[in-house]
């Protein structure tokens, strides 16, 4: 009879046999718990967060009217649309370009005009009405042929209503409804004159588009995010200048931080979720590594080989893997339900149904929260020497802590880069662990050294527990803290991350653009201003200009970082000047200049400049009206554009640019009550420009709050998931209290003492942990939000006391109540071997 | 035949005081049937002896045969091989695992040594210990009495040609002991099954055909 005869079946029964028993008891299930917590936090924010993006790109895609849309300065080719339809994209065209209306007395006005097709607006929705300030409602289609809606402010100024006719080209087309909300409309506020929506279908008769007209073509596109991914490469391999190729992301910088750290806060509030599981899973593991120490010597003893008790143990993992899949996946799945129809009032559309993506998320989780925190350790203990079966005096074969500690480390690096989907952030938060860590083990070591050498009776009752078990002691102050400082970073991060986030759109955000106001017109606009109480109104010179050269390097010479770079360095844009730096502009590179200076300098964007290759000290010349302009870079700035103040790429020293034509802009905040302003202005000043940005910043907001409702949501497992570390760390040191409390009450200790001794230990191990914890976690709270979120942090010198008294109140209460049984068990049962 | 033969065994370990002999050129040869105790004071080495023998650790120098085979030339996973469905334990300290039930502790070398009919057996052999009535019982719910004699069921239910028994009434009271002790030579008569005993109980050890002396290492 050989060993090696052994089949699979019963190595996969022995497992299953053993785990069946095993599963009851404290390690097991703690172990249990804590994949399922991983399993459920990966899955549902997964599952949630997969919902709440394709929801949140799809309204951030309103602000496109498309998933994405393809820009040129002729019209789209056939090609192009042929190539969308190959994707299986929707699609329909955007002919957008200045000209003259003319109402029935031969009044005209300035306006933009938009051709569209039926299928226009592709996302989102064009709001009408057909009575000036009636209710409005979402158009079905775009403008029928023969017919134009149009800006209600054309209403005031040529004096139409809805039924009457307007000339435009060589058409008579009549006014069907006044358009209230279109979803692309920010996309030139600056160059925005009334709108004009048509049919594309009369855009042939019209006679418009002519040689030389000054219109620009989109082709909007809508469809899988896989497919237009295909699209938007599709277009850039083109390597066709003319065409510019923008999804949702790329939209607006606004949008586009949002979804990123939405992306990124869900995947934090996840990834600390499975930190702190993992850390339940290794003091756990610990603890069945060391149970499986005697299994596997005696298995050994009784003739299987090492393979077979290696495949034993991999199968009595996988089945815990299996059972925490399938457990963390229903929790998670029907979490995410429970969330959607909490949140359904929050979004105006249904959430898009969950995909099976997630499960693949969730299963990986726990076998890399198994392999990276739970194998090593068995490993080592199924290779403990088989003669311990003779010797229980041998010193047990306990797991290589470096290997154990490495193995745990890349499995949560690999882990939290996945899910912050950020390598940086993952590698910051293995290494803050590591740190914590690392602190608290020289400090525990510390102390139990100093421990020895103190003679106070009462000092050295105290920190007996942590003489008597010095290994143990450390590791538990360790888990303590993690757990700890998790739950504190999370309350640094609700209160300061969330709140910084909100407020980058503050309440008094600008809601209304001034635009083309001329310069004559400035001393009497601030004064009317002035009159309404309107704060903050500035008001910036404007002067169109482009971008000759850098460093006499001709734009357009030398490769760009990626196409919106080149974009942005092609276009004519806005430039204004400054003798005074800007409070709400900060300098991050170079000086400004001297108020007086009669040099010309430039201040850059420093997103714009990195973008575009500029170094401070370089030289830029901009053609302004014909003329060439040109200055050195003398500062970077950075812009918070979530703002809405008006900004600029590039702002001037006033000796570069006060002496060219410009016209001035500025936003401003009105509250509701004077909705009169408008007109107000139109009236006496009718050339200026007044474009009303309230409605855009509603739902950029609402985009920002809903993400912080759902971050909010997944910290909910976050905290179940510190409270089983500390659980787990009061069940990793049972065994050895066992023991312990049995010699001493064997000895002749009473219940009381014990208890007593029992609760300094936790009070001091609970004080340390969370001073500990309350530092580390101010510190990575400040590198995470600072460094990470680029978000000012807000230090709160409160989280000591709350870290302190929350680590004495919550390790004293989980120690106690864990611990119980400790003190009701009988000591000759522990001596016999039988707890 | 000869079940172990054991020439010149030594055994030395590494101290921080250098290295410390436990075990110095013990030979000993154990035949077919046969039952040996070793006896001697605590520390003497017995419990190293009988490790050595069942091939539980490896010995620094000499050469050891168990069944046939030799053990001093194989590594960890070739020795078990010999081990598996040929030899029996009996521990002081029982190692019963703690999560299988009384019938599957003792199936569990039987399995181990993939035979077919492991649970019918392993009845079999639980009721000639007298715990029929206690086969799904776990450890924790058995007496050290009760246990021993699970340990005893395990380890006859292969037909051991070689039982390692390590202190087997250590842990048990003398009555207790008594019983287990008559048991177990019962079993092995009726198995025709050598017997390797390490003991402190010279009564026990008289029990034995022959007993050995092992003091400060070596056998006198």
């Amino acid at each position: 009879m050989s060993a090696n005869r052994i089949t699979l079946a019963t190595e996969l029964s022995l497992a299953w046999r053993q785990l069946r028993r095993e599963f009851r008891l404290p390690e097991y299930l703690v172990l249990i718990f804590a994949l399922v917590l991983s399993v459920a936090a990966v899955t549902s924010v997964g599952f949630f967060a997969e919902r709440v993006e394709r929801a949140m790109g799809a309204q951030a895609a309103t602000l496109l009217a498309a998933d994405a849309t393809v820009s040129s300065p002729a019209a789209i080719t056939s090609s192009v649309r042929a190539q969308a339809a190959d994707f299986d994209l929707e699609t329909t065209n955007v002919i957008q370009f200045p000209s003259v209306i003319l109402n029935a007395d031969g009044d005209t006005a300035l306006v933009s005009v938009k051709a569209v097709g039926t299928a226009y607006p592709l996302r989102g929705e064009v709001r009408i009405n057909t009575q000036l300030y009636a209710e409005d409602f979402a158009a079905s289609s775009g403008p029928a042929a023969g017919s134009v809606w149009i800006d209600p402010r054309l209403a005031g100024s040529l004096s139409v209503s809805v039924g009457d006719e307007i000339s435009l080209g060589e058409l008579q087309l009549t006014v069907s409804s006044f358009i209230t909300f279109e979803p692309d409309r920010s996309s030139d506020v600056f160059q925005m004159a009334p709108r004009v929506l048509m049919s594309e279908l009369d855009l042939d008769r019209s006679g418009l588009l002519g040689e030389g007209s000054r219109a620009s073509y989109k082709l909007l596109a809508a469809g899988e995010p896989s497919s237009i991914g295909k699209f938007g490469e599709w277009i850039d391999n083109r390597d066709d200048a003319s065409l510019r190729f923008q999804n949702v992301e790329q939209g607006r910088p606004a949008v586009q931080s949002a979804l990123v750290n939405v992306r990124r806060f869900l995947g934090l509030a996840a990834a600390v979720a499975v930190l702190l599981s993992g850390a339940a899973v290794a003091l756990s593991a610990r603890q069945i590594a060391e149970r499986d120490i005697d299994t596997s010597a005696l298995l050994r003893a009784f003739g299987a080989n090492s393979r077979s008790v290696i495949r034993i143990v991999l199968f009595r993992l996988a089945l815990i893997a299996a059972i925490a899949v399938i457990l963390g996946s229903a929790v998670g799945y029907f979490a995410q339900f429970g969330l959607s129809a909490l949140l359904a009032q929050w979004f105006a559309t249904a959430l898009p149904p969950p995909s099976l993506l997630p499960l693949v998320g969730g299963a990986g989780c726990a076998i890399l929260a198994l392999g990276g925190f739970c194998f090593p350790a068995v490993l080592k203990a199924v290779s403990a020497p088989v003669v311990g079966v003779l010797r229980r005096d041998l010193p047990a074969a306990r797991p290589s802590a470096i290997v154990a500690i490495a193995c745990g480390f890349l499995a949560m690096f690999a882990l939290l880069s996945w899910l912050t989907r950020s390598m940086l952030l993952g590698l910051m938060l293995v290494a803050g662990l590591l740190l914590v860590v690392g602190v608290l083990w020289l400090i525990s070591r510390s102390l139990i050294t100093l421990a020895a050498k103190v003679q106070n009776p009462l000092v050295r009752r105290s920190l007996e527990g942590l003489r008597r078990r010095p290994n143990s002691v450390s590791l538990q102050i360790s888990a303590y803290s993690v757990g700890l400082l998790a739950l504190l970073l999370l309350t640094i991060i609700r209160t300061d991350v969330l709140s910084n986030w909100q407020q980058q759109i503050p309440e008094d955000a600008p809601n209304f653009f001034m635009v083309n106001i001329q310069p004559q017109e400035v001393a009497s606009v601030q004064e009317l201003l002035q009159q309404r109480s309107v704060p903050n109104h500035t008001l910036y010179p404007m002067i169109r200009g482009r971008l000759e050269s850098i460093n006499e390097n001709r734009i357009g010479d030398k490769g760009y970082r990626d196409e919106r770079a080149r974009r942005m360095s092609e276009r004519d844009f806005n430039l204004s000047y400054l003798a005074e730096p800007r409070d709400d502009n900060k300098i991050v590179a170079g000086e400004w200049w001297p108020a007086d200076t009669t040099e010309t300098f430039f201040s850059v964007e420093e997103e714009f400049a990195e973008e575009t290759g500029m170094a401070l000290g370089d030289t830029l010349t901009f053609n302004i009206a014909d003329k060439q302009v040109t200055g050195v870079v003398s500062n970077f700035r950075e812009v918070e554009w979530e703002s809405f103040a008006v900004n600029f790429f590039v702002v001037g020293s006033p000796p570069a640019l006060n002496d060219k034509p410009a016209s001035f802009v500025t936003s401003v905040y009105v509250e509701d009550d004077q909705a009169g302003f408008v007109s107000d202005i139109v009236k006496q000043y009718p050339s200026v420009t007044v474009l009303e940005i309230g409605a855009m910043i509603e739902r950029v907001t609402g985009i920002l709050n809903r993400a912080a409702l759902a971050v909010q949501y997944v910290f909910v497992f976050t905290l179940a998931a510190g409270v089983l570390v500390l659980i787990a760390a009061v069940l990793a040191s049972r065994r050895e209290r066992f023991h312990e409390a049995a010699i001493l009450r064997t000895l002749g200790a009473s219940r009381t003492y014990l208890a007593r001794s029992m609760s300094r230990e936790f009070i001091l191990i609970g004080a340390l942990a969370g001073l500990i914890a309350a530092s580390i976690a101010a510190l990575l709270a400040w590198v995470i939000v600072e460094k990470v979120m680029t978000l000012d942090n807000q230090f709160n010198p409160v989280i000591w006391i709350i870290g302190v008294l929350a680590g004495i109140v919550g390790i004293w209460a989980a120690g106690t109540l864990a611990s119980r049984s400790v003190l009701r068990q009988s000591p000759l049962s522990v001596i016999r071997g039988q707890m | 035949m000869t079940i172990i033969q054991a020439v010149d065994l030594s055994k030395n370990v590494e101290t921080t005081d250098g290295s410390l002999t436990i075990l110095d050129s013990v030979s000993l040869s154990l035949a077919e049937g046969e039952a040996i105790a070793v006896v001697g004071p605590s520390g003497s080495g017995k419990s190293t002896l009988l490790a050595l023998l069942a091939g539980l650790d490896s010995a620094s120098s000499g050469e050891i045969h168990l069944l046939g085979e030799p053990l001093h030339s194989l590594d960890e996973d070739g020795r078990a091989a010999i081990r598996a469905g040929q030899v029996g334990f009996v521990f002081q300290s029982f190692q019963l695992l703690p999560g299988l039930t009384a019938l599957e502790n003792v199936m569990l070398p039987l399995e181990l040594a993939a035979v077919d009919d492991a649970r019918a057996r392993a009845q079999q052999q639980l009721e000639l210990v007298g715990l029929s009535t206690r086969q799904t019982h776990l450890p924790s719910q058995l007496s050290g009495g009760e246990q021993q004699r699970v340990a005893l069921a395990r380890a006859f239910v292969v037909t051991p040609k070689v039982l390692f028994a390590d202190e087997p009434t250590g842990n048990l009271d003398r009555a207790t002991g008594d019983t287990i002790v008559d048991l177990m030579f019962s079993l092995r008569a009726e198995q025709s099954s050598a017997l390797v005993l390490v003991t402190h109980d010279l009564r026990l050890a008289e029990k034995c055909d022959r007993v050995l002396t092992v003091t400060e290492g070596r056998l006198q």
